[in-house]
């Protein structure tokens, strides 16, 4: 009896699972079969499959909610922010993890500050800061902001990754005659590549999904980044469904090949960015 | 020899350092200090800065639009604080044994709207919750619950709790894998123990589980806290703060006060006072956890 009954609790608890994921991705698969509708099939139908594949929702997202500016700036933004990120919390990390220095607890308590302060309270400060110099509309100044943020957590994932290396490595670099650059860059670098594509990873995340910031820091439409693309498009008075769901799936599809391809990292980088702050 | 390697000439120290720094002050400490000298005047971006010291402070204390806002913040708070973290944790309770069917598909797809832009996902979700195309009175049609059919969106009264199921649904696999993590740490032998000592499920959750994850937990209620006083693009993108102000939040506030009335020196003591209110709601919800720990070491001395 016992038996049975624990039995009839698996079976619902998986059942049970199953719908909660289920619901989790629902919406984008949603998403998905709805980008690909006809106007008229989704105004009577939008729960079923698609009668016929229609392309045409995504070339219209492309030129007439231009899309494609949109996405080629976020990857600019993105790809900049990623280079910063990697070289500068790369050296930072390694140099906080390594090196005997005076003041390294202070430096080190002041980056990981940053995981703490609540940035939209930046938002305004930031703005009128960049204004002042001039660095309003600037694909750049938007890296350099996205940077600032995620430096932190990439820091401090370097910091405690470099610390798992034998020292002996570095040591036996200098008995061959190399030098702190070259130890740092050829040695340890490619040592730490499992924590670098995380951050790698995190930062894409982060740059790629940001809104508020890109939202004050660019108004010039050519600049404008995917999310804010996305909200003006959802803004319009007569928004066309299937475009705007065309429009969607062009914002998302980077994101989840990424995270097809490297939901390990994203996981664990997710878990020790959280239990750190 | 150790100390030898790794000990460096300043200059060379202050270089490799110089870029991280440059960026993070820059971004991070200077808009900090200048807001708080902005935050002393009446300033409205132009060259007229009056000093007018701590009267922006005092507006704000008595500024409804913004401790409604605040209001909502904690009405989010909670809300998400109770569902989010009640739900994901049971979920990781439920996922984490072993014998469960396809742990790694939920544990992957409870995780993938975390991804997603904020922006796409409340999108998505003004869609489903729309008057006329959206799936959710579809659904409700279609199962005899017309009653319950609303303008999920533009009803004053429900709103704020619209919103927060978007919130919910879009983190609970953030709060999902911390959980799963902390639970995959607890050693097996204990539950066999416990097991074979004829603890019940339930006695096994409360007097084990629970207590063990006690530390996991706290840090998911603070990242909770942190994450719900920025929330911004789910309102921005669903509600605009409205019907009227009735969904705004402090983010909100402080942007409308910047970029629709240009008061930047009001907007600057904004957002000193929400970083303010922020960081004590965090430090606040660290509080019963070192006094727990305190005790616990008092205990055993």
């Amino acid at each position: 009896m016992k038996i049975l009954l624990r039995k009839i609790s698996r079976v619902f608890r998986n059942i049970f699972l199953l719908v909660i994921s289920i619901t989790s991705i629902y919406p984008l698969l949603w998403t998905f079969m709805n980008a690909f509708k006809s106007r008229k099939q989704f105004s009577v139908d939008n729960m079923g499959l698609p009668n016929e594949l229609v392309f045409s929702n995504f070339t219209r997202a492309i030129e007439s909610s231009e899309m494609d500016v949109y996405f080629i700036n976020s990857i600019i933004s993105t790809i900049l922010t990623v280079i910063i990120v990697i070289i500068a919390g790369f050296i930072t990390g390694y140099v906080l993890s390594r090196y005997v220095f005076k003041a390294k607890k202070i430096v080190y308590s002041v980056f990981m500050l940053g995981m703490l302060i609540p940035i939209h309270g930046l938002m305004i400060p930031l703005f009128i800061q960049l204004k002042a110099l001039g660095m309003l509309n600037n694909l750049a100044s938007l890296a350099i902001t996205y940077s600032a943020f995620s430096l932190p957590t990439a820091i401090f994932l370097v910091e405690s990754f470099v610390k798992t290396i034998p020292p002996e490595m570095e040591e036996a670099a200098y008995i061959d005659g190399a030098n702190i650059m070259g130890t740092m860059f050829r040695i340890i670098f490619p040592m730490t590549k499992p924590v670098l594509s995380t951050v790698v990873v995190l930062t894409f995340l982060n740059a790629w999904n940001e809104f508020p910031f890109a939202l004050i820091l660019i108004n010039n439409k050519a600049l404008k980044t995917i999310p804010i693309g996305m909200a003006n498009f959802s803004g319009e008075f007569s928004v066309e469904y299937t475009q705007l769901l065309a429009g969607s799936v062009i914002a998302i599809l980077p994101v989840l090949l990424v995270y097809a391809f490297f939901n390990r990292q994203i996981v664990s980088g997710m878990i020790t960015g959280a239990l750190k702050g | 020899m150790q100390s030898n390697v790794f000990k460096v000439k300043p200059r060379l120290l202050v270089l490799l350092l110089l870029p991280a720094s440059l960026v993070y002050g820059f971004i991070i400490l200077t808009p900090l200090i200048f807001s708080l000298r902005y935050s002393f005047f009446k300033w409205s971006g132009g060259k007229n800065m009056d000093f007018i010291f701590l009267d922006n402070y005092k507006r704000l204390l008595i500024d409804e639009d913004f401790w409604h806002a605040f209001g909502n913040n904690i009405k989010l708070v909670v809300l998400i604080i109770i569902f989010q973290i009640g739900i994901s944790f049971i979920l990781a309770v439920m996922i984490t044994p072993r014998r469960t069917l396809f742990q790694a598909f939920h544990r992957f797809s409870i995780f993938l709207p975390v991804v997603v832009a904020p922006v796409v996902v409340s999108i998505l979700w003004k869609l489903i919750y729309n008057t006329d195309v959206g799936i959710l009175n579809t659904v409700l049609r279609s199962i005899g619950l017309e009653s319950l059919i609303r303008p999920w969106l533009s009803d004053p009264d429900y709103v704020i709790y619209s919103v927060s199921v978007v919130i919910i649904w879009q983190f609970i696999g953030l709060y999902l894998v911390i959980f799963m993590a902390g639970l995959q740490g607890i050693p097996d032998e204990i539950y066999e123990v416990a097991y074979l000592d004829g603890a019940s499920a339930y006695h096994r959750l409360t007097k084990i589980t629970i207590p063990l994850m006690l530390d996991t937990i706290v840090v998911a209620v603070m990242l909770s806290i942190a994450g719900n006083m920025k929330v911004f693009d789910h309102i921005f993108v669903m509600t605009g703060g409205g019907p009227g102000k009735s969904s705004s939040v402090i983010a909100m506030e402080a942007y409308g006060n910047a970029f629709n009335k240009f008061q930047y020196g009001y907007s600057a003591a904004m957002s000193i006072g929400i970083l303010i209110l922020s960081l004590s709601l965090v430090f606040l919800s660290r509080l019963p956890l070192a006094i727990a720990n305190k005790r616990n070491r008092e205990g055993q001395m």
